[in-house]
């Protein structure tokens, strides 16, 4: 059977069974992975995943199942299931939770693609990842080279009783290069591109993008220099984050507390709640009035780019801290309905096993006006650094406090000696108001995360923070290492 | 699928490859989960799935693929792939043969049928009675349970048979007051031992009377962690006990073995058998798990092995395999910390003045070498007065090396099953001098 004749006979089984809307996402999902480390291939994997996921509306009480069964009776079984867990919670509801959602769309979405991956030769593919991985060998020093490529076809279809038919083929591409230097009683970390790698929605021209071979040597040297460097000082300094660091910072910090269901305490118990409480909309000054953060599915090779959200509802943009001020949050049918607003199109689930919920999508801080190097101007005695390597917030999401691989002291707006181990630290708020400036569009990156943590079952989304390196004033540097 | 069906399938599997070695693994899962929030279940899901990994070696060249559809064409079809892919990639020097296997014992208790069996109105019973708790206190909750059941096959070119069925549940419960909170938690085999009610209880007397927390100054203190809390913080020493990090140089035990890295007190295990976490008695090659004196009073003695560490490394393989392909390496992940001789109110009362932690969050590696890790207090910080329980305190940041930690240490007498991981944990609660603060949060 096709999965269209699935799909009706799942939603008619719910319908049946007595439930009031049902929807159901019937995907594929392949995944390649190839992970070089000290010249050999340690991964070169190839997996293939199929099954639907299926929500059914009872009471106001929603019931989801999962499965990998297609056959008519498999369907049966889990539209049944989805059913029966929907009853079961209906019984104990102290009032309605659930509704269907207010719109139907038939409609497709395919990634655009300059050149499909799987195009080009597995050998090739192994060929440039050992290559690179070989450069990061600048030394005895360096004691592990990791190179790694992920591939994601994710293709899916999702149907609902209201009448939605909506056909998405999406494509996510993404690499990157780690060397570990081992010296005297410690280790340092180097990571490129970002902290984590380059990934994008896309197809090889990500790979090329990350210009991995070009980048290797620096790499592995500038991990083998942090061995005989400075300790970040400690103190209260000016500091400037890279595009990558940045990249994080917002999706910690206001990606995280703008998710409406975290607002809401549906994350209370495992990732927390947040200080952007609903009260808060329209009042709160988050930032100074140069940061203004959207959100955009629609952005080209943004990580998160969809059509359409695994709730059905059409990908848009729209605005979460506009001119320093909390304006919006990301939302799902169910929360958004709370606060008499529509879905902002933020709901999806990491695969066919898991149930939708609110995730970050593309977040972008809006680029400023300055360029990269003007940052430095104006900077008497400040710190650079990039690319992440511990990060930790509470779980309201106001005390943070991150580590970057690598930093340079600024003296009189000129970047001098190279610093290891940098961390800082501060509140939200506070912190963000301390920005005055944001490099332009000439250095923003659509920078992708693809392993962001949330839920119970725990699941793995594909976000990205869209970013350019920033200026803070008057920022706590150097914290971490007094145990 | 039950362990006979996958047994027969991996045979099935196994007879399509005509590689030099192959290895069929198969997974099966069905897990159910209820999460509530404000009393009411916002999340009400089951998953079901089986799937099929293949790893093929020719020579010293190794592919792995993997599916979910188990049609005759898609099993022949990935047998294919994990093949094709061998013979493109480069030649391991150091690749093992496949392990052989060897006779397993499953421990008592790691399979209950009522788990596996438990139905949703089971979950939403559980949910209702720390409704009622929270309603009854004017607190809101917020939380989990969950029930399911996995099972897992191994059969490989060079003998290595094993067959293993689990189950699990777990209840998770975070009670929220006007200005404190509160955690409660419990996870066993056997979904009827859960106590819904007891669990709500001790998260709402959390809560309670961590009322209108006072602000402490940052510094040394001497803490008491509950088994959540330790737990929580002794994890992020487990993957040093891999014999990848200690020949790559990332772990602590890369400075040598057979050294006082800890006090006396401190002895740690990997056992699959403990009773209070029964799992799976070979590793993910089907290697036989062999239980690990890993400290032994607080002296580094060794680390754990799969095939290929063991064979790079001339050591003996402990079984310790993650599933294939990793770039982890080999895993203790049946981590227990042996308890001490006194109980834990005993800890408690010989405090002159200090901070209990029922529960950290947002742990992250500050220094890898070092084990410097930092992260805050949550949902229950307590100050201690002269043995006493006096008051609730806002949150904490700290940065600690978990090694200085775990040199100045005691334990309490009652180990607990702790956490929601992939991996297993038995630990005590935990009484630590000098442990530093860096920050105070807003709540």
């Amino acid at each position: 059977m096709s999965f269209d004749d699935l799909a009706a006979r799942a939603l008619d089984t719910a319908a049946k069974r007595g439930a009031e809307y049902a929807d159901v996402r019937f995907e594929v999902v392949r995944s390649e992975r190839i992970e070089t480390r000290n010249g050999v291939v340690a991964t070169l994997s190839d997996a293939t995943s199929r099954g639907y996921g299926m929500r059914a509306l009872v009471g106001g009480a929603w019931g989801f199942a999962a499965a990998s069964d297609l056959t008519p009776a498999g369907i049966d079984r889990a539209a049944a299931r989805a059913v029966e867990i929907a009853k079961a919670g209906a019984t104990i509801a102290r009032h309605p939770f659930g509704a269907a959602p207010p719109h139907a769309y038939v409609d497709s979405f395919a990634t655009p693609i300059v050149r499909d991956p799987v195009e080009v030769p597995l050998g090739e593919r192994v060929a440039l990842l050992l290559d690179a991985e070989k450069a990061l060998h600048v030394s005895p020093k360096i004691s592990v080279g990791r190179a790694w490529i992920d591939l994601w076809r994710t293709d899916k279809t999702f149907y609902s009783t209201l009448g939605s038919r909506i056909e998405q083929s999406i494509r996510q591409t993404g690499s990157g290069l780690e060397a570990l230097a081992v010296g005297e009683g410690e280790v340092q970390t180097r990571t490129f591109p970002g902290d984590i790698g380059l990934y994008k929605s896309g197809g090889w021209e990500i790979i090329e993008e990350a210009r991995l071979l070009q980048n290797a040597q620096r790499i592995g040297e500038e991990a083998q220099s942090l061995l005989t460097a400075e300790q970040c000082p400690s103190g209260t300094r000016d500091i400037i984050l890279g595009g990558s660091q940045v990249s994080l910072q917002i999706h910690e910090s206001c990606g995280h507390p703008a998710e409406l269901d975290r607002v809401m305490g549906w994350e209370a118990n495992f990732s927390g709640v947040s200080f952007l409480e609903v009260a808060q909309l329209g009042k709160l000054r988050y930032g100074s009035d140069i940061v203004s953060i959207c959100i955009d599915n629609t952005l080209p090779q943004g990580m998160a780019t969809v059509g359409y959200d695994d709730e059905g509802t059409k990908s848009m943009s729209s605005d979460i801290i506009r001119d320093g001020m909390l304006v919006g949050y990301e939302m799902s049918n169910d929360t958004a309905r709370s606060i008499g607003r529509e879905s902002n199109a933020c709901v999806r689930a990491q695969s066919w096993e898991f149930v939708p919920m609110i995730r970050m999508c593309n977040l972008n801080l809006l680029p400023g006006d300055v360029p990269f190097e003007g940052l430095f101007d104006g900077v008497k005695d400040g710190i650079y650094m990039e690319s992440n390597r511990s990060w930790s917030i509470d779980d309201h999401r106001l005390n943070f406090q991150f580590g970057c691989e690598i930093a340079w002291e600024i003296k009189n707006g000129k970047r001098g000696k190279l610093l290891k181990n940098p961390t800082y630290a501060g509140m939200t708020p506070q912190f963000w108001n301390s920005c005055d400036a944001i490099a332009d569009k000439n250095s923003w990156v659509a920078w992708g995360t693809p392993n962001c943590g949330k839920g119970e079952p725990m699941q793995t989304g594909r976000t990205a923070q869209c970013a350019a390196p920033a200026r803070f004033r008057n920022v706590q540097v150097g914290v971490g290492y007094g145990g | 699928m039950d362990s006979a069906q996958r047994e027969a399938l991996a045979e099935r599997v196994l007879a399509l490859s005509n590689a030099d070695q192959t290895e069929v693994t198969i997974g099966t899962e069905d897990a159910d989960l209820t999460r509530f929030t404000h009393e009411e279940i916002h999340q009400n899901v089951a998953r079901s799935d089986a799937g099929v990994s293949v790893r093929a070696i020719l020579g010293l060249r190794t592919g792995t693929a993997a599916t979910n559809v188990l049609d005759e064409d898609s099993l022949r079809a990935t047998v294919g792939r994990a093949i094709a892919i061998a013979q493109l990639a480069p030649e391991d020097p150091d690749l093992a043969p496949l392990p052989s296997g060897g006779p397993t014992v499953t421990p008592k208790g790691a399979y209950v049928k009522a788990t596996a069996d438990a139905s949703p109105q089971l979950r939403a019973g559980m949910a209702d009675a720390i409704f009622k708790v929270a309603e009854s206190h004017k607190f809101w909750c917020a939380g989990f349970a969950r029930t399911q059941s996995a099972g897992f096959t191994i059969a490989n070119s060079n003998g290595a048979r094993a067959s293993f069925d689990g189950t699990d549940s777990g209840i998770n419960v975070k009670m929220n007051a006007t200005d404190s909170t509160g955690y409660g938690q419990a996870y066993s085999p056997d979904a009827t031992t859960l106590d819904a009610h007891k669990v709500a209880g001790v998260a709402a007397s959390k809560a309670k009377n961590s009322a209108q927390p006072q602000g402490v100054e940052p510094g040394e203190w001497t803490v008491i962690m509950e088994p959540a809390a330790f737990g929580e913080f002794f994890a992020y020493l487990g993957q040093h006990f891999s014999a990848q990090a200690y020949d790559e140089g990332s772990s602590f035990l890369s400075d040598g073995l057979d050294k006082p890295y800890f006090s006396e007190n401190v002895t740690i295990t990997d056992d699959y058998s403990n009773p209070l976490a029964p799992s799976m008695p070979f590793d993910f090659e089907g290697q036989p798990k062999q239980p690990v004196t890993l400290v032994e009073s607080g002296v580094a003695k060794t680390f754990v092995t799969d095939s290929y560490w063991a064979k790079k490394l001339n050591r003996e393989n402990t079984g310790h395999a993650l599933p294939a392909p990793n770039a982890y390496g080999p895993q203790a992940i049946d981590l227990i910390v042996a308890p001490g001789r006194k109980s834990f109110d005993e800890l408690i009362a010989e405090t002159k003045r200090g901070l209990l932690i029922s529960r950290f969050w947002y742990i992250r590696t500050v220094d890898q070498k070092k084990a410097i890790v930092t992260g805050m207090t949550r949902d229950g910080t307590f100050l201690i007065e002269n043995g006493k329980v006096t008051g609730g305190v806002r949150n904490m940041r700290f940065n600690q090396s978990i090694i200085a930690a775990l040199g100045k240490c005691e334990f309490s007498n009652a180990p607990q099953r702790t956490g929601d991981y992939w991996f297993s944990l038995v630990v005590p609660a935990a009484k630590i001098e000098g442990f530093k603060f860096s920050s105070g949060t807003q709540f």
